[in-house]
């Protein structure tokens, strides 16, 4: 069952247990099945482990979607330095609700997933860094980590397998930017939380100089169940280069939004018209971002022949990115959504590298002035080329994130700007 | 659309087709109460609260707020990496995070004060001035935003009589614009203090700070 | 790699056409300067750490798939770079483009003005009109302490001055406040630069106008200073520096970079110590006679007459130098000594702090504990320390002798109006009057080491050498030239014409210089220990 709404279409793998407050106990957990993925583990073997996550395919769900298994290979072996599993509870990408949502719901499934994540890895110790905004979440994954301790599952021999395996929440302060893998490190080591460069990579260099791995919480979560199943099980869903299921975060102007959990491919508009309940109050759909609003827009019609899955949303132009389906009407005002989206990169730009700390907050005052009605047509091309100015040529991807719904929308819908620019009209009211 | 159901019980969001309390949605049953000492040492940094009442001139660390403190030191290979959960440490205290605050961290981790002055203002969670005994946070950023955001913010604005970070006259409110809150699916989002307020709109406004004075 | 043999330690790659072979380890940037092209860059800083922030020294890479930062890029076997490409430009010209949307352009009023990277760099590459139409963010003017001021609007944040404190300094006074285009470098509230001893160095390595020095504010323009390599004075490590002067006055002094000595850097104490140097009043022609009897001669009167004194003197000789004289003043003061007599005394005075303050994160530099450049030379030239650590006492024996006296550059502060008073001949040569010179029979004006050229020895035992930044007043010379002449004349030799002449001389007659010549000791100098092995 997906949370708030189900539908029969779903499969239920990660979200089986959403909407079930008796499932958030060691008890309900295991009641489904939890903690035999790590169980398994501990009986077939780090490498098995590994190579049961690299056959499934998965791909990590934070956005970037890079081989969860070969992730894991990269990770020294026989080395007697400490390794460090760090899951990423930092969401915070636009549109995306879908791991606070897992967290709530079935905080055992995460903690088992960062148990298979450690021990494949090698790591004694897994942080698990939320985000601050999360207290209630958190205070849901602390008791469930209590309980865990308590009932042998985390801490020295876990499950009488002489596995030692710790796991810390570590909470955040509020910065978006943490949500990059080594932004994230950095804060995790009480640094401001800017991205460092790489090489060295996690895998040689990562937190507190150690070999790290960092996974996205629904990345863990999976191979928990890939653990217990196997890889080939894992592979019955989705598409050959997007294997498996997904939790889609549906968000906007549809009748029911909310998280819905479906193999890689489903359609994109039939998870609009038919999961999601169809548009609010019949409306016309005006544009989609389909995978956080770090991608480019999609226009109604990029999506009508679109699945998603990463090489299906790429086909249409966009990224699958964390698969968070923000929903735009008729209605939408896009000048204004693409400020706002421009704010918020200027707003949470680290500050580190020149084209981002500086392209971020032009191009917003740039969109504003447009909003405002004092545009010229000249902005745009402006507005275009310091979005080029900014792609690629930074640390991280942050810049690189509102270059590419600046691009987009005024490709895709540049008589919007226009519209503003010639006659001070704006298209749509939100 | 008359078939499609729609529950809020206690603003904790939609609970759609689930038949759920507050408490289950929160999961405050679950979580019971929490201990001040923070518990296991794993989770010992999992609190802070945003608390109603503040107390500025509150020390740093005693009791078991000094336990919870050296609970989440041991967690950590270096003592640089307590800085964030001391910082969250101190603002549960005393609310927010003063240059004398940053001194007195810095001082107990044996960082500099600078250093902590540096961190502390990368991070948008730790209140550089005091804020009310509310601190209403309003997710305005998209998914939230083409569905009336700007409106619910306009309304806490307007209800409380303030400005955007200002507090209100009777010290119980703060508003401020949020970042996206990871709520989307319920717009929109309103942290106040600890919990989510979800699917609020910018009619349910008036009630919501009711619920909060009564509380309080 | 084809076997398991080791590595060859250079590696070849082609930057902008052409093949340069560099070791292993160096960075493209570097790489790129060996051939002579200079990759425009601000965060980077051979002194710090690299954090590939500022992204101008973004370069192509064949077959990466982004721009590559020059400064953390390793060079590698058969790499093709082109430094100059049209994506690298495009990107550069962008970035710089990014930094102008803000910046005041304010460079008529900017210190920085002429030896700006940002005006530098804009001037070579930048776009010929600016796009911005935005009102510019505004920061201000923040008084960091100690000698620094910051102008925030100026800044690129390219955190070189933070990582100074952090890094080289060891003491994390400055940080970033704020993040994104909020963000400033700041210091802790109130608190700030004052008492660090080696903050100024932050204002040297600011690529741009942001931090700049409080002393040389507004003083002079950039491009109307010259530039004089020299050695620092203010204690026995001898920095590298620069003298930087204009209208024959010293405005500032900056460190050079000698990376067996001072790496980039220089203390607060001996940046700041530079005043003196343009110090009015001073002794601008030689004088004969003693108390009321002194009267301003010509140098070939007083030098002529002073011969025939000194042929006729003779038996005891005693002499006072200074630990701020030069090599080249300290042994020509000695030749004449030994030219007329016996040596009885051959001291210097020399002021001692108590204790030594290092540069932590680079630990060759200290600030050591005697407080004047050339205490080790005095030394290796047969000077015996005389007199306590505030430089004072000790001259007890010199003031009531009856035979000869010398003093080169001591000043003679502590002493009274008797010192001298009974000599068989006084003679005193330096650059200020003093009380205690009233009995000398010739007062001879010499310049200091900011008008002459000489060499010291610092405390690693390195001879360092120091050129002329300043015109002498008045007919004041090098003590080398004056006593050296005295000497010549004396033993029957040439009149030295150099300070090089004086050294060839020196090195003839004093084992530990022996085998190094004046050229050899260029301007980054040599360990004595590295002569003899």
């Amino acid at each position: 069952m997906a949370y708030p709404y189900r539908h029969e279409k779903e499969t239920l793998v990660l979200s089986e247990c959403f909407g079930d407050p008796s499932a958030r106990t060691v008890a309900g957990w295991k009641r489904v099945g939890g903690y035999q993925g790590i169980a398994r583990a501990l009986e077939i073997g780090r490498e098995a482990t590994i190579e049961d996550v690299k056959a499934s395919g998965l791909r990590g769900r934070g956005g970037a979607g890079f081989p969860t298994g070969l992730k894991w290979s990269f990770m020294p072996k026989n080395s007697s330095r400490p390794h460090y599993l760090l899951c990423n509870a930092d969401e915070s990408e636009p549109g995306t609700f879908k791991d606070r949502e897992i967290m709530r719901w079935t905080p055992h499934q995460l903690i088992e997933g960062c148990l298979v994540g450690s021990y494949a890895i090698g790591a004694s110790h897994c942080y698990i860094y939320l985000r601050g905004e999360f207290f209630e979440t958190t205070q849901v994954m602390a008791r469930a980590l209590e309980e865990a301790y308590a009932e042998g599952l985390v801490g020295k021999d876990i499950l009488g397998s002489g596995v030692d395996i710790d796991i810390t929440l570590h909470v955040g302060a509020g910065a978006y930017i943490c949500g990059e893998e080594t932004g994230l490190m950095n804060s995790l080591e009480g640094r401001r939380g800017e991205p460092r460069i790489k090489p060295p990579f996690p895998a040689a260099v990562g937190a507190f100089g150690m070999p790290s791995t960092i996974n996205n919480v629904e990345t863990l979560c999976a191979t928990a169940h890939i653990a217990r199943h196997g890889g080939e099980w894992y592979r019955q869903w989705g598409t050959d280069k997007s294997p498996g299921t997904k939790l889609f975060c549906v968000s906007g102007h549809v009748n029911k939004p909310g998280n819905y959990e479906f193999p890689l491919g489903f359609p994109m508009m039939e998870l609009i018209d038919d999961v999601c309940g169809g548009m609010r109050d019949g409306r016309a759909l005006k544009a989609v971002i389909p995978g956080g609003s770090s991608v480019p827009i999609m226009s109604a019609d990029d999506c009508r022949a679109c699945s998603l899955c990463y090489e299906g949303v790429e086909a249409a132009g966009s990224m699958l990115g964390c698969a968070s389906v923000i929903v735009m009407d008729e209605t939408t005002d896009i000048v204004k959504q693409v400020r706002r989206m421009a704010h918020f990169y200027a707003h949470e730009s680290c500050g580190q590298c020149t084209p981002c700390r500086e392209g971020t907050t032009w191009a917003t005052r740039i969109l504003q002035r447009i909003e405002d009605g004092r545009g010229t047509e000249d902005d745009l091309d402006t507005l275009v080329q310091i979005s080029e100015q900014m792609t690629g040529t930074t640390i991280c991807v942050l810049s690189d994130s509102l270059a590419m719904p600046i691009i987009s929308s005024i490709e895709k819908f540049r008589e919007d700007y226009l519209a503003l620019i010639r006659r001070g009209e704006r298209v749509g009211a939100a | 659309m008359s078939e499609i159901q729609f529950r809020n019980p206690g603003w904790a969001g939609n609970t759609g087709e689930f038949d759920l309390t507050e408490a289950d949605v929160r999961g405050t049953d679950y979580v019971g109460e929490t201990q001040l000492d923070g518990g296991h040492p794993s989770v010992s940094a999992s609190l802070p609260y945003m608390l109603v009442e503040k107390n500025p001139e509150a020390p740093l660390f005693e009791g078991p707020y000094q336990e919870r403190f050296e609970k989440i030191r041991s967690r950590y290979p270096t003592a640089r990496a307590a800085l964030l959960p001391a910082l969250n440490l101190a603002q549960e205290l005393r609310g927010h995070i003063s240059p004398a605050t940053m001194d007195e961290v810095a001082e107990l981790l044996g960082l500099s004060n600078a250093y902590v002055r540096g961190v502390a203002t990368f991070y948008t969670m730790y209140n550089k001035r005091p804020v009310g005994r509310f601190l209403i946070q309003v997710c305005t950023n998209i998914s939230c935003n083409i569905c009336g955001a700007d409106e619910v913010l306009a309304a806490f604005l307007e209800h409380t009589g303030t400005e955007p970070g200002e507090t209100s006259s009777d010290g119980n409110f703060t508003v401020v614009e949020a970042e996206c809150l990871a709520a989307c699916g319920f717009p929109t989002c309103v942290q106040i203090n600890s919990r989510y307020f979800e699917d609020v709109s910018a009619a349910d406004v008036p009630a919501v700070l009711e619920r909060l004075k009564s509380e309080s | 790699m084809p076997d398991n043999g080791p590595r060859a330690d250079t590696v070849t790659l082609t930057i902008d056409g052409r093949e340069v072979t560099v070791p292993r380890g160096t960075s493209l940037l570097h790489a790129a300067e060996t051939q002579g092209t200079t990759v425009p860059h601000y965060c980077y800083h051979p002194g710090l750490s690299a954090p590939a922030q500022c992204r101008i020294c973004l370069v192509e890479v064949e077959g990466a798939p982004k721009l590559q930062p020059s400064c953390v890029t390793m060079a590698e076997d058969g790499q093709v770079v082109h430094t100059d490409s049209p994506a690298a430009r495009r990107m550069r010209q962008g970035v710089l483009e990014f930094y102008l949307v803000n910046h005041p352009l304010d460079c008529p009023i900017c210190d920085m003005s002429g030896e700006c990277k940002l005006q530098d760099y804009v001037f070579d590459e930048g776009r010929e009109h600016g796009r911005g139409r935005e009102p510019k963010r505004v920061f201000g003017r923040d008084d960091f302490g100690g000698d620094v001021l910051y102008y925030g609007d100026r800044c690129v944040m390219c955190t070189r001055c933070v990582r100074f404190m952090d890094e080289v300094a060891r003491d994390s006074r400055l940080t970033v406040v704020e993040r994104g285009s909020r963000a400033v470098i700041d210091t802790f509230f109130d608190s700030g630069l004052e008492g660090a001893s080696f903050a100024g160095n932050v204002v040297d390595i600011c690529p741009v106008g942001a931090l700049v020095s409080k002393d040389f504010l507004h003083k002079a323009r950039a491009w109307d200073l010259d530039h004089t390599p020299s050695v620092c004075t203010s204690c026995s490590q001898g920095c590298n520096i620069e003298l930087h002067t204009r209208d024959n006055l010293v405005q500032r002094l900056m460190p050079r970079e000698n990376q067996e000595v001072n790496g980039h850097w220089m203390c607060d104490y001996g940046r700041a110590n530079y005043e003196w140097m343009n110090r009015p009043g001073r002794l601008e022609a030689p004088m004969a006679g003693r108390g009321g009897e002194r009267r301003a001669v010509d140098w070939k009167t007083a030098l002529e007459h002073l011969f025939v004194r000194l042929q006729g003197g003779t038996g005891d000789v005693m002499v006072v130098g200074s630990a701020e004289a030069s090599n080249e003043g300290l042994a020509a003061l000695g030749w004449v000594g030994e030219a007329v007599g016996t040596v009885s005394a051959r001291v210097f005075r020399s002021p001692r702090a108590d204790d030594e303050e290092p540069l932590p994160g680079y630990p060759l530099l200290v600030r050591r504990r005697d407080l004047a450049p050339n205490v080790d030379g005095a030394g290796l030239l047969g000077f015996e320390r005389a007199g306590d650590d505030t430089g004072a006492g000790g001259l007890e024996a010199v003031a009531g002798h009856d035979g000869i006296v010398l003093v080169l550059g001591d000043g003679l502060a502590d002493q009274d109006v008797r010192f001298g008073a009974s000599a068989g001949l006084f003679v005193y040569l330096g650059s200020f009057d003093s009380p205690a010179a009233r009995n000398a029979d010739y007062v001879l004006p010499v310049t200091t080491f900011a008008e002459e050229e000489g060499s010291f020895v610092n405390a690693q035992g390195r001879v360092q050498r120091f050129w002329p930044g300043l015109r002498p007043p008045g007919s004041a010379r090098p003590a080398w030239l004056v006593l050296g002449a005295l000497a010549a004349a004396l033993q029957g030799g040439r009149t030295p014409a150099s300070a090089a002449e004086v050294f060839a001389g020196l090195e003839a007659g004093c084992a530990a210089f022996a085998g190094l010549s004046y050229d050899a000791i260029g301007e980054s100098g040599v360990r004595l220990e590295a002569v003899h092995g």
